[in-house]
């Protein structure tokens, strides 16, 4: 072991980690808004993934550029699903319900995936995506560091959205109490519908970073969705800015883990920094310590 | 000056699934007056405060504003009308700041003269607001809050202030604090519908009081005449009629 090793891992921790953040936030924004867990996040990154492959492959359009077409493609499926299934679901159950609902929605999509693009693995191509630099000794990766600097501007543009325009003043006081927000004549409907669109819409970038440094299939789903939620339960469910820091958290930690320890392990050293964190705060890290008034 | 009907209830029905919590309500809330509702826990009173602002669609019946029907009508769109609720639980937004808030009662309002000249009205009316302006409102004491909930609903000017308990949980330096703002915005020529806990006080400023039981109106009447009943002094008033306030 060496202090590269651990920088490299800390590094990747960081550059992979805020890919995730953005995932992981457009599901905490749906669930913070609407007390909505939406198990689909999954499988619609990975539709992100493979329309960026079908634009790529297709029509020869650039990953990065193909994502001006991705991520308004899916904030309408958002909208779409939203319309279709979520907004129906109403009473103490919804929440319950919308596990359910969600899961369905995403056996759709991924029994539509398989008989597009068959069940055989595929990865993203471009010329940039095997390449990479070095600055200060230490090698970056190309594809890692322009899916962070994607993931920052991209949350950049979604907290400048909520803290400084009157659709952001709409969304907040829909996430702290959606009675008090209908009583100022917020239409609470609307907002649910336009955070679903734009928690859907920020998989299609998630959905290209990953499918450029993974191989994947439509099944690739469980796993990814497995790790957005335990993200959103490590930073408190409906919370911005923990979904951004437990993102981070979760790949950074299995990476020292790996490193410091023993690659085998670094799945699970997050799960028990998870199960002590929810011990101790079982709202997770910035949680709400009470129920939401609904 | 208290004039005719401003708000009609006509057989309204409402619940919220497990069965009708309103039976057939039916009475008149008379313009720029003070209406009080009273009644024990669980005889509907929230709920037809609910039904007003739209957070509850009744299942039959009317209730008619300004010649329109509420029922069927999303909360913004009566919000729009001139109808304002303070609900019971404190509604203020915690994790904003208090001016955020107030901003917040003028969310329907895009000229951002008009909002501005409606601030600086409403913290002359009430000084917490500027005085804790950047301040989170869930820094505020109970009463606090409660001031800057009416100072929000004011934003808007409605016609129609809607109160849910607004004395809950508040030491009685407070409470009366609250019932004097009450009062104010009721002199102010608004029309004010109250749900009271504190009966007693809130029907000796009331104009109007209506007594709900399970779901139906038992009585309803001047404030006086509702206070003077000796049956509904028995049962809801601390058992005397007219008295000093029980507490």
């Amino acid at each position: 072991m060496n202090a590269t090793a651990l920088i490299d891992a800390a590094k990747d921790g960081i550059l992979t980690g805020s890919v995730y953040a953005l995932m992981a936030t457009g599901l905490t924004l749906i669930f913070g808004v609407m007390d909505i867990i939406n198990v689909a996040q999954g499988i619609l990154v990975i539709l992100g993934a493979y329309l960026s492959y079908a634009l790529s492959v297709h029509l020869g359009i650039d990953l990065f550029l193909g994502l001006l077409i991705t991520i308004p493609s899916l904030f309408v499926v958002g909208v779409v699903i939203e319309r279709a299934f979520i907004g129906r679901l109403k009473g103490p159950e919804k929440t319950a319900m919308s596990i359910l609902v969600t899961y369905a929605v995403s056996l759709l999509i991924e029994g539509a995936l398989n008989i597009i693009f068959t069940v055989n693995d595929v990865q993203l191509h471009a010329s940039y995506v095997n390449k990479s630099f070095l600055i200060g000794g230490i090698h970056f990766s190309f594809i890692y560091v322009a899916g962070f600097v994607m993931a920052v501007i991209l949350l950049s543009a979604l907290y400048f959205m909520l803290y400084r325009t009157r659709f952001g003043v709409s969304v907040r006081a829909s996430l702290a109490d959606q009675t008090s927000a209908a009583l100022v004549g917020i239409d609470v409907r609307r907002v649910s519908t336009i955070c679903f669109g734009i928690g859907v819409a920020v998989t299609a970038a998630g959905g290209m970073v990953y499918g450029a440094t993974n191989a994947f299939n439509a099944s690739t789903s469980y796993d990814l969705i497995s790790r957005l939620l335990t993200i959103i339960v490590l930073g408190g469910m409906g919370s911005l800015g923990g979904a951004m820091i437990a993102g981070v958290s979760m790949v950074f930690i299995g990476d020292m883990v790996g490193v410091l320890w023993s690659p085998v392990w670094s799945t699970m050293a997050y799960f028990v920094v998870l199960i002590i964190v929810l011990l101790l705060r079982p709202q997770g890290l910035f949680g709400k310590p009470i129920a939401r008034v609904a | 000056m208290v004039e005719r009907a401003f708000v009609s209830f006509k057989g309204v029905v409402a619940g919220y699934g497990g069965g009708d919590v309103l039976k057939s309500v039916e009475f008149d809330v008379p313009q720029g007056g003070l209406t009080c509702i009273v009644g024990p826990n669980g005889s509907g009173k929230s709920t037809l405060l609910k039904t007003v602002s739209g957070l509850v669609t009744p299942r039959l019946g009317e209730i008619w504003f300004k010649g329109h029907n509420l029922v069927g009508k999303s909360p913004r769109e009566i919000l729009k009308l001139g109808v304002v609720q303070v609900p019971q639980n404190h509604s203020l937004f915690r994790e904003m700041s208090v001016n955020e808030n107030v901003e917040l009662g003028a969310f329907l309002i895009k000229d951002k003269k008009v909002i501005a000249e409606r601030m600086d009205r409403v913290r002359t009316m009430f000084p917490i607001v500027a005085q804790r302006a950047n301040d989170k409102a869930g820094s505020l004491s109970g009463g606090q809050q409660r001031l800057v909930e009416f100072a929000r609903c004011l934003m808007l000017e409605p016609d129609l202030v809607v109160l849910d308990e607004p004395s809950m949980g508040l030491d009685p330096k407070t409470l009366r604090l609250v019932f004097e703002t009450i009062k104010m915005m009721n002199n102010e020529g608004r029309t004010v519908l109250l749900v009271e806990q504190n009966a007693r006080q809130a029907l000796k400023m009331s104009d109007f009081g209506v007594v709900l039981e399970n779901g139906r109106v038992r009585l309803s009447g001047s404030g006086q005449e509702v206070l003077n009943n000796p049956e509904i002094g028995a049962l809801y008033l601390g058992g005397s009629t007219g008295g000093p306030a029980a507490h």
